[in-house]
């Protein structure tokens, strides 16, 4: 690249003021984006992804002090002219797209905004500039769009409306944090394609921050990938991701559950947490955490190629860079039921409405006539039948909103379902149940703050099943508590903590802990390790893994996210709109064939490593609140493989290509078994 | 508590403090006025009739030559009991009746709520006239008045509070438990509750002092010669240009009551409050 980079920065610092004192937020990072390219910015949470953007755009505020060598955009000082270029060559979309757009003003009013604000247009010539906007950004019928108030459209919608207004002053560079998180793998796909559209058709450049790397490696051609505030590894995506250096990148890509390996034994847990930025380490700060750390490890280590001559373009920050260093993975334990004993769980034709609106809304008048209204209803779920066996995982997987976690809360009945029965070791589940049931099926939930009482100790949190369900009680309940803990990889001297004092995947444990303090048979893993770090979600996975091996047992594993259940799914369901359209086991429902909505959904999940896929992609219009037709395939209105009519009116036939494999759709067997593999494995 | 990690207290915040010693030391006053009265608040005075401010009378006379200083002392109890009594009232039904009818979500709610409704609908003054209008007034109907004014608002408080506790997946977890409705709101959900409670409870506090004075200034409070501190206001009105100091004694006290017991909820809720605890 002979042309100077459109970005650059040099040693950026930024170091935040503190109740502790000064807290190093960013140290010395460095990195360049030539015109027209894409840099990923990769990181978990805290490792100061976001700051990098804040201080590109000089947003960072009183509180935070900003250091550089030299920060230049297109020949400009970027720091002294931040003001002047953000909104106009530096456009920014965040990750909620609900808090970017202000609901009080119609979304066209608000894409023209930076038109009359920066170019001095009239507010007629914006407006329709607006609407041009909005249909460059694959919105359909832009000038209805325009008009409306953003909770009039779904989240894709939006997060290309907020894309159209950071496209409005024709940017150069576009900044992107995390713009995919908040939505649903088929939408996300969507709008990773647009994107990669826009850079193609308008020449922009991008830099792109987010914790997941597989839409990194599908947009960016380089990388950086940011711990605790320093650039520990950079360079060509392909080549980083394909052969990471730095332990910490080796260490993350080994973490990662991923959909197209499946079952791979045990993912690598990195131990521990984030360092205290506020007393910066001198040498490598990763290295607390690190495996391969050695005492030469305590020196300053600087971002050096990784190896000497070789490709200058890949930056390492470590001395052992060089070296083919393998995380050791824990070893899998020996399993005590292999998802093959008897039927644990089954529920047959569950199915749960709920009413929208109150008995107000539904009162109208008519010549004068108070009148109700019939309730309007939302079938969460809707006839739903599956089974789990003893010790057997069945991953649920399926967009929001589409019943999940209904559904896990119907099979626990902590909430009553309208229809169906539900039976439990053979035996028929009541709306209430006793205390019997109670102790067998238990719960994990997804997000750990919410999931522990905060004037709680940890201790009181997991002694209450223990006493409760009379397993133990005075000083053998002591004892259990500490076995518990001891269960979960926690050392005893948790047990006087609260809540606030331990960090995410710690308030997991305890979470795990409580409900296994029942002994149950039997758990909802409700998005269990979704809101965790990847680091630590395989902690967690590799912990839950264990649980169901040594103690056999079986989850319902509830997750948006298809690596995960692929890593530790037995039998797959897929869930749409209420209903399961795909079920059966593991390895069957990755591979073909396919209910055209599984399909859908593995294309669009954004793998490591695979930019190849490219062809083979299945893309879904709309999302799901899209609205649809009554009685026949609930995915029918979005279906790219529709046949006619008789998909809106008539219900599927179940097909079943193989023993336990079962697919509700109109298509014949062949058709469906002749797609390709969204995968790559057949 | 067992285990290895004690939990370190914070130190006691600053508000706590201040609002505990003003209102501590009003309480004090309040009990100890009788005897430390430097003058009987009741006594007629002829020759010193509204004497400014002095050496002899601290807040100075009113019109019947009474000491405002002694008065103001003597009638410190009538405002604490006021606002404490009231306020202790309407917590001890509020409380329970917002916590049922944030758990129950069928009629029984539905009928706590509308009556608080229509309750709320009332302006409290009047729905405190209404009280007091058909008795005779004595201190302990207006208590009782002020209080009952109150409850409906403390009710849909704790509701909301409660409501958006229960949607918390601790909570799910007890149900997952089986855990009785008794044990889910009392273990899990007033605890928890406890903070914005007490925030309120202050600002209740203040408000039915503020209510129950001018119940009295509107003569269906305190009656004469009380010198309960709204009754003294309403009384020094005809002189606030000879003599504004009768009416100014009370009204300073009434203001630094109302701002410490505010502190007091506020140093309490930040005490309370675990999440505002450092960091183990």
């Amino acid at each position: 690249m002979a042309d100077a980079p459109l970005l650059s920065l040099d040693a950026l610092s930024v170091t935040y003021a503190t109740g502790r004192g000064p807290l190093a937020a960013l140290q010395d990072v460095s990195l360049a984006i030539p015109k027209g390219g894409a840099m990923g910015l990769v990181g978990e949470s805290g490792s100061g992804k976001s700051s990098v953007v804040l201080a590109i755009l000089g947003l960072l505020g009183e509180g935070a002090r900003v250091t550089a060598a030299a920060a230049r955009f297109d020949g400009h000082d970027l720091f002294a002219e931040a003001p002047a270029l953000r909104g106009r060559r530096i456009g920014v979309v965040f990750q909620d797209p609900s808090a970017a757009l202000n609901p009080a003003l119609t979304v066209g009013s608000q894409v023209a905004e930076p038109l009359v604000l920066h170019r001095g247009m009239s507010q007629e010539d914006a407006a329709a500039r607006a609407v041009s906007l909005l249909s460059e950004v694959g919105l359909p019928r832009a000038e209805a769009v325009a008009r409306a108030y953003p909770h009039q459209l779904s989240g894709g919608m939006k997060q290309r409306a907020v894309i159209a207004g950071a496209l409005a002053c024709e940017p150069d560079l576009l900044l992107l944090d995390e713009p995919t998180t908040a939505l649903d793998v088929t939408v996300e796909a969507q709008i990773l394609d647009l994107l990669e559209g826009l850079r193609k058709s308008r020449g922009l450049s991008l830099l792109l921050v987010s914790h997941n790397l597989g839409i990194v490696d599908r947009l960016c051609d380089d990388l950086t990938v940011l711990y605790a505030g320093r650039v520990v590894e950079q360079g060509p995506a392909e080549a980083l991701l394909g052969v990471p250096s730095h332990p910490y990148t080796r260490g993350l890509l080994g973490a990662l559950p991923r959909a197209d390996r499946g079952r791979i034994g045990r993912l690598v847990p990195i131990p521990g947490g984030l360092p205290d930025l506020t007393q910066p380490d001198p040498g490598c700060n990763f290295r607390a955490r690190c495996a391969f750390a050695e005492p030469a490890c305590a020196a300053p280590q600087v971002l050096a190629p990784v190896r000497s001559g070789a490709d200058a373009s890949r930056l390492a920050r470590c001395h052992k860079a060089g070296e083919n260093l393998i995380w050791p993975v824990p070893d899998e334990a020996v399993r005590r039921h292999r998802g093959e004993g008897d039927i644990l769980l089954a529920a047959e034709g569950l199915s749960r409405s709920f009413a929208l609106g109150g008995l107000l809304g539904r009162l109208s008048f008519r010549n004068g006539i108070p009148r109700l209204a019939p309730q309007a209803e939302v079938r969460a779920v809707d006839g739903v039948t599956l089974s789990v066996r003893a010790g057997e995982v069945l991953g649920l997987v399926g967009e929001s909103g589409c019943g999940k976690t209904t559904l896990g809360r119907l099979v626990l009945r902590l909430i009553a379902s309208d229809s169906g029965t539900l039976r439990f070791a053979g035996e028929l589940v009541p709306d209430k149940p006793g205390a019997a049931f109670r102790r067998r099926a238990q719960i994990v939930f997804q997000n750990p703050d919410s999931s522990l009482n905060p004037r709680k100790t940890v201790a009181e949190i997991i002694r209450r099943p223990v006493t409760l369900f009379g397993i133990a009680r005075g000083a053998e309940a002591d004892a259990e508590v500490d076995r518990l803990l001891e269960l979960v990889r926690l050392s005893p001297a948790y047990r006087g903590r609260y809540p606030h004092q331990l960090s995410g995947g710690e308030k997991q444990r305890i979470g795990i802990a409580r409900a296994l303090a029942s002994r149950p048979d039997f758990l909802v893993c409700d998005e269990a390790v979704s809101a965790l770090d990847v680091s630590v979600q395989a902690a967690v996975l590799n912990l839950l893994d264990d649980l169901r091996d040594r103690l056999g047992v079986a989850y319902l594993f509830i997750s948006h996210d298809i690596g995960v259940i692929a890593h530790v799914a037995d039998r797959i369901a897929v869930m749409y709109r209420g209903k399961v359209v795909e079920e059966g086991p593991a390895r069957a429902v990755l591979a073909p064939p396919y209910h055209p909505y599984t399909e859908a959904l593995l294309s669009a999940v954004p793998l490591v490593g695979s930019s190849g896929r490219a062809a083979a992609r299945i893309r879904l219009a709309g999302d799901v609140s899209s609205a649809a037709g009554a009685g026949g395939c609930p995915f029918a209105h979005r279906c790219p493989r529709r046949i006619g009519p008789v998909c809106d009116t008539v219900v599927p036939p179940v097909l079943e290509p193989k023993k336990g494999h079962r697919i509700a759709c109109h298509l014949p067997l062949e058709t469906l078994a002749a797609v390709p593999p969204a995968l790559g494995w057949a | 508590m067992s285990g290895a990690v004690a939990v370190r207290r914070r130190a006691i915040p600053g508000a706590l403090v201040w609002g505990g010693i003003i209102v501590g030391a009003i309480a004090l006053l309040a009990v100890l006025g009788p005897w430390i009265v430097p003058y009987d608040p009741d006594a007629f005075s002829v020759r010193n009739r509204l004497q400014p401010p002095s050496g002899t009378f601290w807040f100075g006379t009113d019109e019947f030559g009474r000491d405002v200083f002694s008065r103001v002392l003597a009638g410190a109890h009538y405002s604490l009991a006021m606002g404490f009594g009231a306020t202790a009232l309407s917590l001890a039904f509020g409380i329970p009746l917002g916590l049922i009818a944030a758990f129950d979500r069928g009629w029984l709610s539905e009928a706590i709520m509308r009556a608080v409704d229509v309750l709320i609908s009332v302006p409290p003054i009047l729905l405190g006239l209404l009280v007091l209008a058909v008795t005779e007034p004595a201190l302990w109907k207006t208590v009782v008045a002020v209080g009952l004014v109150y409850v409906p608002i403390m009710t849909r408080i704790v509701r909301a509070v409660g409501l958006g506790l229960l949607a918390e997946d601790f909570v799910q977890a007890a149900r997952a438990r089986g855990e009785s409705a008794a044990w889910i709101l009392a273990v899990d959900i007033l605890p928890n509750a406890w903070p914005p409670i007490i925030v309120e409870t202050a600002l209740r506090i203040t408000f039915a002092i503020l209510l129950g004075s001018a119940l009295s200034f509107l003569g269906l409070g305190a009656q004469p010669p009380a010198s309960e501190w709204g009754l003294m206001i309403a009384e020094s009105r005809p002189f606030i240009e000879q003599a504004p100091w009768i009416g100014l004694a009370p009204g300073l006290c009434l203001c630094i009551l109302l701002i410490a017991v505010n502190l007091l909820g506020e140093g309490l809720r930040e005490l309370l409050d675990p999440r505002l605890r450092g960091r183990g």
